[in-house]
């Protein structure tokens, strides 16, 4: 696994376990999970994540990240559309969304 | 043709009992009834044959194969149309008098049918039925008829209604009905449309927030929280650059509210940024200072209501702010600020006042140098009430790093060379906005005594020329400054618009010099309506070898020589380029603009086309 190439999904895990695979390609939008993944880290060494295509993470629920995959796959599909319809941000989740979008850095156009 | 038509008209009419008053009257005005119904008749046919010929043609569309079934199914294909037309026509017409006769039959049994019979039993009972039938079809168009709730009589229309009895309903009734079951439909509708919709990217583009793809889910989240602000009880413990976002987005639609106010007042909070305080009233303000007990930097924009008795509550309050930002205060009195500045003054590190019409001027600007030992940054903008002696006065404040001067009234060119020759080894900023009276020596000043300047803006000037502004950029010991404004530094002769003979403004040798010192260090540069810069000049300091790396906002508007080929060579020489500004460039035609880099104000209604998208 660690010489092949990656797959081309990952596995996001919220903090009640639940499991979301997504693919590579749109989760890398995030530049927190970017690094995650980094194939080589700073010490030449990857992480485990990167080795395994898991990442946890134990600050975001179920619910939550279920509305950022969405996002994710969201801003996938309209990457190269000029004239995009805004996502529903559910207004009971707006600001956990907040929160999880500050933590996961999507706060820049790339 | 008449006396024939006539004389059918009589044959056919039938034999009838007496005739009433009205049908007499009229009889007598040369208007027939028989006529009018007649007319009726014939209308409401035609629209019927009409409607069933649509309807039938439409299936037969839908089905092509069973159209060749009729009896001239051989014609070729226009006559075959033609043909199954009238056939369709006759054949609703035959529907039609079948479903009359049935329906008259039906009002024959009614009992209603019977009751009249027996009211007027001599006459004839066809005569009856048909009138019955009459009136139970719905009114034509054009034609008169009450309104089943408000009863008023009203014209009928293809549009009109139908109440919920069956009768046909006025406008307005019409209207009260669609109000009170309209927003199902309407919220359907919205559903279905899809995208943002080019208005929307035209003003994303003029807001210079505009990108290829969907918007960052920061900027989903925060616009939605900004419009359902008055659900959120408290903002939790976000980070400050966040909530900073979202008080900016809240300022767009004027949603600060006092409710809404309370958001932001945290009280560990060093800033507070009430970018739209017009809503809030003078104890909202003084609520800042009790629930804000370490406040350092305070801004607040249309602050109308910021009004003596709140800075005397700040007065009295023992926060010492590092840095105060008041926009449109104008009914705070300079004596007040005098005794604010006598009070906490010694703290103060940055003012900024904006729109003000009486109360900041030359007295309060000649203090700040006693009252305010460590103030670096000052900014005056739109004041009505500063003149030359204080700018004057501003070259005794050796603290001074950065100067913004927006003022209103006429200002000449000593002062300023006396502000630059006193302080302007230390300046950072200097930014002096509608001056038109500036000359050359104020360029040479700079020249000689600045030397850590990196943002320079001067407006509106008409006296300064082309070689002054060479002489400044020409072996300058300053390094190359990241922000230059020369707006609308050039020759005003509405007689003699395009020449030039004395060279006024910034032209093309001193936007040579500009970029060949500032060029690598510059992220913004606006030389919007400096006419003169030339063709050549632009295609020289654009060319292919050279490169601005740092450069991300230009501003070229109403630079009449800017083509296709400078903005694609603009666009090749500064790869981080985000906004290019080319309003008026009428040269401007169709050039392609690279990915991820805005192009505003092509004077064409296709606006910007991005390479790559163009179909």
């Amino acid at each position: 696994m660690d010489d092949s190439a990656p797959s081309r999904y990952i596995t996001l895990v919220s903090s009640d376990d639940f499991e979301f695979v997504v693919l590579r390609d749109a989760a890398m939008i995030s530049p927190m999970i970017k690094s995650m993944l980094e194939r080589r880290g700073p010490a030449g060494m990857s992480l485990l994540e990167a080795q395994t295509g898991r990442c946890a993470f134990p600050e975001i629920t179920g619910q939550v990240l279920e509305k950022v995959v969405e996002y994710f796959h969201y801003w996938y599909k309209n990457r190269n559309r000029e004239d995009v319809p805004d996502m529903d941000i559910p207004v009971e989740l707006c600001l956990e969304l907040l929160m999880a979008a500050d933590y996961l850095q999507l706060d820049s156009k790339s | 043709m008449y006396v024939q038509s006539a004389r059918q008209n009589r044959a056919a009419r039938s034999i009838r009992g007496p005739q009433s008053a009205l049908t007499d009257f009229l009889a007598s005005q040369n208007i027939s009834a028989h006529q009018i119904r007649a007319d009726a008749d014939a209308r409401r046919q035609a629209a019927a044959a009409a409607a069933a010929a649509a309807g039938e043609q439409a299936t037969n569309s839908a089905e092509p194969g069973s159209e060749g079934n009729d009896e001239d199914g051989d014609a070729d294909e226009d006559g075959d149309e033609v043909a199954s037309a009238a056939t369709t026509a006759r054949r609703a017409q035959e529907e039609k008098r079948k479903k009359q006769a049935q329906a008259i039959e039906k009002i024959k049994k009614s009992k209603a049918y019977q009751k009249r019979k027996k009211d007027a039993d001599e006459s004839d009972s066809d005569d009856i039925a048909d009138a019955m039938f009459r009136e139970k079809l719905p009114p034509l168009p054009g034609q008169m008829e009450n309104c089943e709730i408000c009863e008023k009589r009203f014209t009928v229309t293809p549009y009109s209604r139908a109440g919920p009895n069956g009768g046909l309903l006025c406008t307005k009734c019409a209207k009260d009905l669609a109000k009170d079951d309209g927003p199902a439909k309407k919220k359907k509708k919205k559903v279905a449309g899809q995208g943002a919709g080019r208005r929307k990217v035209q003003s994303r583009i003029l807001d210079g927030t505009y990108s290829v793809g969907a918007k960052s889910m920061m900027t989903l989240c925060i616009e939605t929280l900004a419009k359902n602000i008055d659900l959120a009880v408290e903002l939790g413990d976000l980070p400050a650059p966040l909530v900073d976002k979202i008080a900016r987005q809240l300022s767009k639609r004027r949603l600060l509210t006092p409710q809404s106010l309370d958001l932001f007042l945290q009280p560990q909070c060093e800033d507070v940024n009430v970018y739209d305080g017009s809503r809030l009233s003078s104890y909202d303000y003084i609520r800042i200072f009790q629930q804000v007990t370490k406040l350092k930097n305070l801004k607040i924009r249309n602050a109308i209501q910021f009004k003596d008795d709140v800075m005397a509550y700040l007065i009295t309050r023992n926060i010492n702010l590092d840095g105060i930002h008041l926009h449109g205060a104008n009914l705070l009195t300079e004596d007040c600020w005098r005794t604010y500045l006598e009070a906490k003054g010694e703290h103060l590190k940055t003012i900024k006042v904006y729109y003000t019409d009486k109360h900041f001027g030359d007295d309060l600007v000649a203090s700040l140098r006693d009252l305010c030992p460590s103030l670096k940054r000052l900014k005056i903008s739109n004041n009505q009430k500063v003149s030359d002696k204080g700018v004057e006065h501003l070259a005794n404040i050796s603290t001074l790093e950065h100067v913004s001067l927006d003022l209103r009234t006429f200002t000449s060119t000593e002062p300023y060379l006396k502000l630059i020759n006193s302080i302007g080894s230390n300046l950072r900023t200097l930014s002096v906005k509608q001056v038109m009276d500036l000359d050359d020596r104020v360029l040479d000043a700079i020249h000689e005594n600045c030397r850590s300047l990196s943002k320079l803006r001067i407006t509106d000037s008409e006296v300064m020329t082309d070689p002054g502004f060479a002489r400044l950029f020409k072996n300058w010991g300053n390094k190359p400054l990241t922000f230059i404004d020369f707006q609308r530094c050039r020759q005003v002769d509405a007689a003699n618009p395009r020449e030039n003979p004395h060279l006024v403004g910034l032209c093309s040798d001193g936007f040579r010099a500009l970029m060949e010192h500032s060029g690598k260090g510059l992220k913004h540069l606006n030389v919007h309506a400096c006419r003169h810069i030339s063709q050549a000049a632009f295609e020289d300091v654009f060319s292919a070898e050279k490169e601005y790396p740092e450069m991300t906002h230009l501003e070229v508007s109403f630079c009449e020589d800017i083509t296709d080929f400078i903005v694609g060579s603009i666009f090749r020489s500064c790869p981080n380029m985000k906004e290019l500004n080319v309003f008026g460039c009428m040269k401007v035609k169709s050039v392609r603009v690279p990915r991820g880099k805005i192009l505003v104000g092509v004077p064409n209604a296709r606006g910007m086309i991005i390479e790559g998208f163009e179909d």
